[in-house]
């Protein structure tokens, strides 16, 4: 048995093609029951995000399925397998793991560290166990895989800090004000940047936006757009700003509105409540002098986005930290991969042995047959038992093998030294899938 | 045997400090776990005590400093299994470790001088350990918020932006510290006054410390200073708007009188409380 991956992601494909290979256009579950359906893969996952989309197998002769896998993407998604193949990368055995830990681990992402990535294997993965497309050995992969990505998140800083300019924006009013829910926002402009920030505010569950604007019907009806706010008149503007706690600036003014004078006067009634300003306007609606203010905090875009700058960083620096721990995550599942190599070997052994167990009993039928029942059932336990504890000591110690090669040669011994056939030896591991009938 | 206490202190401390750096919450469990276990061995010994000479100690120059820490930690630690925040951890420990070394390595005879019986002089000092420690917490608490307002001023979002809580939560726990600090020391202050008025009455006046207790006294009078200090900010978060850095920088200055009347002035200037 081996593990095989192909697939596509951001760094190896163009957009145009990614779109095309997209296993959740036709739903993952058609998808997982097409690809068993041709029978060269003896499990299947199928992860398809907008960033990769990747075929996570487990066959018997990689070569062969690696060139039937390659023709069902091409096949699936109607997109010619010449364009695919330059873009498609395969790995093997161990670096399936290795990869497939990466991935969840966020390490593999277009954003270093994002989140939703685990969540997306996990579906992954579930879809292939409803479409029972997974077996142990995928299983057990991607079990693993959740668990390196939950290390990942709480031994590491990998996937902490904002780093899109909203999110940071948002983090920031968090360490300022604690919970957001009873907070009131001001918008200042009812351009579509005003309003896009407002509704990313309105998501964030504050209290109640405000939007005031120089037109008034202009900003009613962004208000009415994002439902749930109000719009204030231009000249009410030191009123609403003097009673909100996080305001946002996103006029077109060429000169500054807010000037350092006009908000300390507005925070003097305020006494010590802090006042979060986030001017995102270009040219600047806000004095950058304002930020002297005692409890005034002000960012502008270019401040927002430096923060975002030190988070990728920050996250960069975690990333050999996260590999460490990819790294011995493999070497964990590297030890069970291994030692299934000899799972043939150790089947086929019991199966001999108890032949011969049952063969004997059979050929001593008759001189059995005249003892007591208890008797008899004695005798079967007691052979049973013997073979069991002549098999114990050396499943354990060939189960304990964790390098290929010397497994491989240990296996080998034991089919000459036993004259365990090819046939005894495949007749293990069957399809773990039950497949569904279709005509 | 208040060595105990303290070594549990100082391996909490590195704990919380690892906490701090790493992050990692099975430290952070181990350091709650430590803690705890160092605020039960100080219960023990504390609770030793007690039975041994049959009050609370306090009388002892360096046995009252214990007391004050066993009840410094047990403050923190409601603290912090209410707000589940453990990064104020690493900067008080640092606080309780040093002044349990005190206790640890010099320990003092508690001995209760005839003029110190009676309940009022046992409320007066549990009143007062308990509103100095009210003002350690909030100090720290105070501290902390410096440090996360620099940032966020400072537009450098780093160490301790991702570490400690927002800054309206410490703004909120520093005020609420001071405000329990600010009854018990009140408390701590009318009882010290009734009861010395009544030493004074009594067969004990000719006591030289009893008549050393006015208000030119070291102890008191900085005790009254500190008095004066956080009933300032407390007024001023209320009428004038004094509240976050302002409040932060009143809160240490406030506790390094305490401190500095608690263990110097106590051991070499006083002559009122030299018992």
């Amino acid at each position: 048995m081996h593990l095989l991956l192909v697939g596509i992601n951001h760094r190896t494909a163009p957009v145009e093609l990614r779109e095309r290979v997209d296993f959740h256009a036709r739903g993952l579950h058609t998808a997982l029951n097409a690809l068993a359906s041709r029978g060269s893969a003896r499990e299947a996952v199928v992860v398809s995000t907008c960033n990769r989309a990747e075929l996570y197998v487990a066959c018997d002769d990689p070569a062969a399925t690696r060139r039937d896998l390659v023709h069902f993407v091409s096949e699936f998604n109607g997109v010619p397998s010449g364009d695919v193949t330059t873009h498609m990368y395969e790995v093997n055995d161990l670096e399936v793991a290795r990869h497939l830990f990466r991935v969840a681990a966020g390490l593999d992402s277009l954003v270093m560290g994002e989140p939703q990535i685990l969540g997306q294997v996990k579906d992954a993965h579930t879809a292939a166990g409803e479409a029972r497309t997974a077996g142990p050995v995928l299983n057990r992969l991607f079990h693993a895989s959740f668990g390196v990505g939950k290390r990942v998140r709480t031994e590491t800083a990998l996937g902490s800090g904002a780093v899109s300019v909203s999110y940071a924006a948002v983090a920031l009013a968090r360490k300022i004000f604690g919970d957001l829910d009873g907070r009131h926002v001001a918008v200042i402009g009812a351009g579509e940047m005003g309003k896009l920030t407002a509704l990313h505010m309105k998501s964030q569950a504050v209290k109640h936006v405000t939007i005031v604007s120089r037109t008034m019907s202009h900003a009613a009806r962004t208000a009415e757009a994002i439902g749930g706010a109000s719009a204030a008149p231009w000249e009410e503007l030191d009123s609403v700003v003097g009673a909100c706690d996080i305001v946002i600036t996103a006029t077109g003014a060429a000169a500054a509105i807010l000037t350092k004078a006009r908000i300390a006067s507005i925070m003097r009634p305020r006494r010590n409540r802090p006042l979060f300003i986030i001017d995102i306007a270009m040219p600047r609606d806000v004095e950058p002098a304002a930020g002297e203010i005692e409890q005034v905090f002000l960012y502008n875009i270019d401040d927002l986005q430096a923060t975002v700058r030190e988070n990728l960083a920050r996250r960069a620096s975690e990333v050999s930290r996260a590999e460490t721990i990819v790294g011995e995550e493999v070497d964990r599942f590297a030890a069970w991969y291994r030692s299934r190599g000899v799972i043939p070997t150790v089947v086929a052994l019991r199966e001999r042995f108890e032949a011969i167990r049952r063969a004997e009993l059979e050929r001593l039928h008759f001189k059995l047959s005249t003892l007591p029942p208890e008797a008899r059932a004695r005798v079967d336990e007691i052979t049973h038992l013997i073979i069991e504890k002549l098999l114990l000591t050396p499943t354990e110690q060939l189960k304990a093998l964790n390098d290929a090669d010397t497994a491989g040669a240990y296996s080998e011994a034991l089919a000459r030294l036993f004259g365990l056939t090819e046939e005894e030896l495949r007749k293990v591991e069957p399809f773990t899938r039950n497949r569904p009938n279709r005509r | 045997m208040n060595l105990v206490p303290l070594v549990f202190y100082g391996i909490a401390l590195v704990a919380y400090a690892w906490h701090f750096a790493q992050r990692n919450p099975v430290v952070g469990r181990a350091a709650t776990t430590l803690l705890v276990a160092a605020a039960l061995s100080h219960t023990f010994v504390v609770g030793m005590l007690t039975m041994e000479v049959g009050h609370v100690p306090m009388t002892g120059a360096t046995s009252a400093i214990s007391t004050f820490v066993w009840l410094l930690a047990l403050s923190y630690l409601y603290i912090e299994m209410t707000t589940d925040e453990r990064a104020m951890g690493v900067f008080i420990l640092p606080l309780m470790a040093a002044l349990q070394a005190i206790p640890a390595f010099r320990p003092s005879v508690e001995e209760r001088a005839e003029v110190l019986q009676g309940p009022l002089f046992g409320i007066h000092v549990s009143s007062l350990l308990f509103a100095y420690a009210s003002f350690a917490v909030a100090c720290v608490v105070g501290i902390t918020y410096v440090l996360l307002f620099k940032e966020i001023k400072a537009k450098h979002l780093g160490f301790f932006y991702t570490r400690l809580p927002s800054l309206q939560v410490l703004d909120r726990m520093n005020q609420g510290a001071i405000v329990i600090g600010w009854i018990f020391l009140t408390l701590g202050l009318i009882v010290g006054a009734i009861w010395a008025a009544q030493a004074r009455g009594g067969y004990s006046a000719l006591d030289p410390r009893v008549q050393a207790m006015s208000l030119l006294d070291p102890k008191i009078f900085v005790a009254l200073v500190c008095w004066l200090v956080y009933s300032f900010e407390l007024f001023a978060a209320r009428r004038i708007g004094w509240g976050g850095r302002r409040a932060a920088y009143l809160s240490a200055v406030g506790f390094l009188i305490v401190l500095f009347n608690f263990v110097p002035i106590s051991y070499f200037f006083s002559k009122s409380h030299d018992f």
